[in-house]
């Protein structure tokens, strides 16, 4: 017995299946891999703008989680009416190629779209060619139904606090008045208070963000612990912090006759 | 600076050992002379890499390898990869006069990635103690192999070559490791199990 399944060894290659060539945990790309997933997701909801309703969920730090983040899934698969997903940050924990092929494989299970923003971990080892290669570039933006979506890069740590990140000037073109644009929120993964943020650009950040036409609200991950708050002078903009994923709980977002709820949601 | 170091020194050691073969047999001990030519392709450690291999152990059942291995940009490099391989063959099925399998073949090895976005130790002065924990630089794997090996003697009627094996391997490293056993039942055994093929030609 023992003999026949040590000959039967070298069928291990038929049961695990052929896909497994790796060329290095640090490669940037495999022969299948998901190309554009935010640009993707952008154009998906461009072509179907719903009601005058904007419902979407504010997620993050899928790193390591997998478990969890199949749970998550299913969760929101059952509520009604969601727009989109937004997955802030730390998709990866080591900065992997296969981390972030891992979480798309569970979070192209969504039924609605999903957008991936920049976080510290996804910046590590080779992870920033490999979150270009996925899911596109690291500050971009789009428009829902007049709402100006900002996505940006604000892991000031990961380029050494050398004063580029966030890119300040990118950020106030951005929010800059446009047609078609009635209101701004503000996404990235590390919030202005955090100590991985460049504490010399916090300030104008702030300003920046605060002292648009209409901004609704800044939206961040990473500290592992919802929070909201008010930074700034007029305090009236809400910078929501959203729980890691392990932690089992979202924020649901609402956008309606240009006012924003929020609710922070178990599951 | 001390990374820098590090680097070089790990480069001319490859430089050193890959090229003091044959050649130079005066100034190179024995035991230093490699017994194993090696060809891999994928296995973690590059697209394709080279190496050299001496039999470890009285009954040459132990391998240890070093590669060098380089993933073009179109595969999804560049990247540059030392390695050096350890595998113990516990069981031998002779198939045929000139053919034997070794069925499972347990080893370990460590890569080692060059280029400045991989480092061994975390920059002092930008990231405090065990903000990562991790190394991007230098990995740990396990890996499991079966090789088939061919009796050049018999098979080819050369005496230049002493035989030719050819393998699979899987591996699999610390950090899918830990992703693993985190999410045990939610992550496929593909995801963290990665295979390689490889030749190696006994001198």
């Amino acid at each position: 017995m023992l003999k026949l399944i040590r000959a039967l060894f070298p069928l291990h290659i038929l049961f695990l299946g052929c896909g497994g060539l790796e060329y290095s945990p640090n490669q940037v790309f495999s022969g299948d891999s998901p190309r554009n997933i935010n640009r993707n997701s952008i154009n998906r909801l461009n072509e179907e703008q719903g009601d005058a309703r904007i419902r979407f969920i504010l997620t993050g730090d899928s790193q390591r989680a997998y478990k969890d983040s199949k749970d998550l899934i299913e969760a929101i698969n059952k509520l009604p009416e969601i727009d989109f997903v937004i997955l802030n940050g730390d998709i990866a924990d080591f900065g992997l190629y296969q981390e972030m092929e891992s979480v798309n494989q569970i979070f192209s299970k969504l039924s609605r779209p999903y957008i991936g923003v920049i976080g510290n971990h996804d910046l590590v080892a080779n992870g920033e060619r490999v979150y270009k290669h996925m899911f596109g570039e690291l500050n971009f933006s789009f428009v829902y139904q007049g709402v100006k979506f900002i996505c940006h890069n604000t892991n000031s740590r990961e380029s050494s606090f050398e004063g580029n990140v966030p890119d300040l000037a990118w950020l106030k073109q951005q929010f800059s008045p446009e047609t078609g644009v009635d209101a701004y929120i503000a996404i990235a993964h590390v919030p202005p208070d955090d100590a991985d943020f460049d504490e010399s650009l916090a300030t104008e950040y702030v300003n920046t963000i605060n002292n648009s036409s209409n901004t609704l609200a800044a939206l961040f991950a990473h500290t592992h612990n919802h929070r909201v708050f008010y930074p700034g002078f007029q305090k009236k903009t809400p910078y929501i912090i959203t729980d890691p994923i392990e932690k089992r709980k979202f924020v649901l977002i609402e956008i309606l006759d240009g006012k924003l709820k929020y609710e922070n949601i178990s599951y | 600076m001390k990374i820098f170091l590090i680097k070089n020194l790990l480069y001319s050691l490859l430089c050193v050992l890959l090229f003091t073969t044959n050649e130079a047999h005066a100034q190179v001990p024995e035991f230093l002379i490699p017994k194993d030519i090696v060809i891999q392709h994928a296995g973690s450690i590059g697209f394709m890499s080279l190496g050299i291999g001496y039999p470890v152990f009285k009954n040459k059942r132990g391998s240890l390898d070093f590669n060098y291995g380089y993933v073009p940009e179109g595969r999804g490099g560049t990247l540059r990869i030392l390695s050096g391989k350890f595998a113990y063959r516990p069981w031998k099925i002779k198939i045929s006069d000139g053919i034997k399998l070794y069925p499972a073949n347990p080893g370990v090895f460590f890569t080692y990635h060059f280029g400045e976005q991989f480092d061994f130790y975390w920059d002092k002065d930008t990231y405090e103690d065990g903000y990562y924990w991790w190394s991007t630089a230098l990995r740990p794997h396990i890996s499991i192999s079966t090789e088939v090996e061919l009796d050049a003697l018999k098979i080819f009627k050369t005496s230049k070559i002493k035989g030719i094996r050819l393998y699979s391997e899987f591996n699999t490293n610390e950090l899918y490791l830990v992703s693993y056993f985190k999410n045990v039942g939610a992550v496929p055994l593909r995801n963290i199990f990665k295979l390689g093929i490889g030749l190696r030609v006994s001198l």
